[in-house]
């Protein structure tokens, strides 16, 4: 790529490069069978994610099962409830389908939040350096100084926590990780000879930084957005179970809140296990995608084997 | 710059920084619409006349710049008020609670640092075998998982499926030790201890394993490396030698880890009820008792900072690479 001003013709190239990058990329990938799995967990997860709460038999939270004139508490799964039913009657199967849309939603909104903010941030950083970066990395330390886990549950505990409030505040304190990262990339980009002969042609800081510096940089931007998505649907599970979740939905965190404060956890298991290995699978689907995409990125972990 | 100026800029850092978070903490704190102490008066816990005491106690009737002051002042002397809650100076609840935290943690810790790094140089020394394979998917499954769910499983498993280990607390509730040898070193102990261990290390080791066989393979190709290999060492002798190499990434990150400890285990004290400070910050917020929150607070955000301050100054020490002006 040269530092030549832009027309739609080379725009459109630059676009079509890209996406045979991440054709190629997304081949490499799926031939890791650990990522091949972590795909496929994650596209079912979507579709829960998506379409659970039209599948669910019951409603999470309002339908109370019965059986004869007695509310089915406790009940191990049986053909009426597949799953079992919860200590107040409600049906797990229909909690765990539609308790995998706010899950869905932290970790896809929390991790592009923060992949986003934290991107721009670092590229901002990294870019300019002396008392931009200075200033910029100054934050990053305090956010980092601050504890995400306690300070989201001060922040929680007085306000009424929903979906998109948890989101915001987990996009708060993650951004820094990222930020970080693509800062030092940045700054080692920005000393090749292509963005310097851009800006001596006379492209702006935007153009430079947009055009010429973030293409070579934005496979770690992916990167850290993919590990953001799972670091967002574990801080959202552990403030769900810490009884910080949003009260009104059902969550897979919010479960696992409720079957451990009735003390049920040590029978139930058909009401344990759902949410548990939901929340196991789909963060580790996103870490092992993010190892294999990993080996991409980063050219020093494929030395021998290509 | 000289090494000198370096450790004192960082530190000056680090101790505004110190300043800003507990400050942050402070406002946070202040922004919350209710007070803390008329919950107490309408539930007939206290007199008015008392309350009025715990007002003048935490100077809560005097401007606000006074009380920063105050505030700040007392939590550098390690003065952190009284509980609203529990009636006693909430450093009696706060330090119990974190040398159980401590003697949970640190221990996981080391044991994680030494037996992950060296499975994960094993493991990138061997690239491409069934152990590395193995070993990055079952560390991946652990780290990726919440160490609650984590620690449900084992509960399910080891507390109530085959009921060899107790499920709650740190001690049975007939114990009654007294000193820190009778409560740290006894079977009881042991036998409540061994499941929030095996969380945290099984949550801990994939950091570690990933770290240490990543800079493994990235050093297996190097010149030194053909050097030895020309000397006619032995596999294991190179791999130790390729080892030594990895080790500053892995220093300075358990000096971060350190640092993380305590906010990283929040949910894990809280299943295994573990009295360390992660639980007793969950339950000061549920009982809106603000002098423990903000001592719990402080003593994490204060973990984090002086971990990081270590990190950077041992990057800088160990690493003669490093220009210390570029950190």
């Amino acid at each position: 790529m040269s530092g030549y001003s832009i027309d739609t013709e080379t725009a459109r190239d630059r676009l079509r490069n890209e996406f045979d990058r991440a054709r190629r990329t997304l081949a490499v990938v799926w031939q890791d069978t650990g990522a091949k799995v972590g795909l496929l967990t994650l596209a079912g997860f979507v579709f829960i994610g998506i379409f659970g709460p039209l599948l669910a038999p019951h409603h999470p939270i309002e339908d109370t099962l019965r059986r004869g004139g007695a509310m089915m508490r406790l009940s191990s799964p049986s053909p009426k409830a597949p799953l079992g039913t919860t200590s107040f009657g409600k049906d797990v199967l229909s909690q765990f389908l539609a308790g995998a849309r706010p899950t869905l939603i932290i970790g896809l909104f929390g991790g592009v939040g923060t992949g986003v903010l934290g991107f721009l941030v670092g590229l901002t950083s990294g870019y300019f350096g002396g008392r931009v970066d200075e200033l910029l990395m100054r934050l990053t330390d305090l956010t980092f100084a601050l504890p995400l886990l306690p300070m989201s549950l001060v922040i929680l505990s007085f306000v009424t926590p929903n979906v998109w409030l948890i989101t915001a505040v987990l996009v708060l304190f993650l951004w820094k990780m990222p930020a970080r990262v693509i800062r030092s990339e940045v700054m080692t980009v920005k000393e090749r000879t292509f963005v310097k002969s851009a800006r001596a042609r006379g492209a702006g800081h935007l153009r430079t930084m947009f055009l010429h510096v973030t293409p070579n940089v934005l496979g770690i931007g992916f990167l850290y957005t993919a590990y953001a998505v799972g670091w967002s649907i574990v801080a959202g599970a552990s403030l769900a179970f810490l009884g910080f979740g949003d009260p009104t939905t059902t969550s897979w965190g919010r479960m696992l809140e409720q079957v451990f404060r009735s003390g049920a956890m040590r029978v139930a298991w058909w009401w344990v296990l759902p949410p548990a290995i939901g929340i196991a699978a789909v963060t580790t689907a996103v870490f092992l995608v993010g190892r294999a995409f990993e080996e991409i990125v980063n050219p020093e972990l494929r030395s021998e084997q290509e | 710059m000289s090494f000198r100026r370096f450790l004192i800029k960082r530190t000056a850092i680090a101790a505004v920084l110190t300043l800003v978070a507990v400050s942050i903490i402070f406002a946070t704190l202040r922004l919350l619409p209710s007070d803390p102490f008329s919950g107490l008066v309408a539930s007939g816990s206290l007199t008015p006349e008392q309350v009025a005491e715990l007002r003048a106690m935490y100077g809560l009737d005097e401007p606000i710049y006074v009380q920063y002051l105050k505030y700040v002042r007392n939590l550098f002397t390690l003065q952190f008020g009284v509980s609203l809650t529990q009636q006693r100076p909430v450093g009696e609840i706060i330090v119990p609670a974190l040398v159980n935290t401590l003697v949970l943690l640190l221990p996981a810790l080391v044991v994680t640092a030494v037996i992950s790094s060296i499975a994960g140089m094993y493991a990138g020394w061997t690239r491409g075998s069934r152990f590395e394979q193995a070993g990055i998917v079952v560390t991946t499954f652990f780290r990726a998982t919440p160490v609650f769910v984590t620690g449900i499983f084992l509960l399910i498993v080891f507390a109530y499926g085959l009921g060899w280990l107790p499920a709650f607390g740190m001690r049975s509730p007939m114990a009654n030790p007294e000193g820190y040898a009778q409560t740290y070193l006894s079977v009881d102990f042991l036998r409540h201890y061994i499941l929030p261990f095996s969380a945290t290390v099984l949550f801990y080791s994939g950091d570690f394993l990933m770290l240490a066989r990543n800079s493994v393979v990235e050093r297996k190709g190097s010149e030194f490396l053909m050097l030895h290999r020309a000397k006619g060492l032995s596999e294991m002798e190179q791999l130790a030698r390729a080892g030594r190499n990895s080790l500053l990434p892995l220093v300075t990150y358990f000096a971060l880890r350190t640092g993380m400890l305590f906010q990283g285990v929040i949910t894990l004290e809280v299943v295994f009820a573990w009295p360390g400070i992660g639980r007793a910050l969950v339950q000061a917020i549920l009982n809106q008792d603000y002098p423990t929150v903000q001592a719990a607070v402080f003593i994490m955000a204060l973990a984090v900072i002086v971990m990081n301050l270590t990190a950077d100054v041992a990057y800088a020490k160990l690493d003669p690479t490093v220009e210390a002006g570029d950190v």
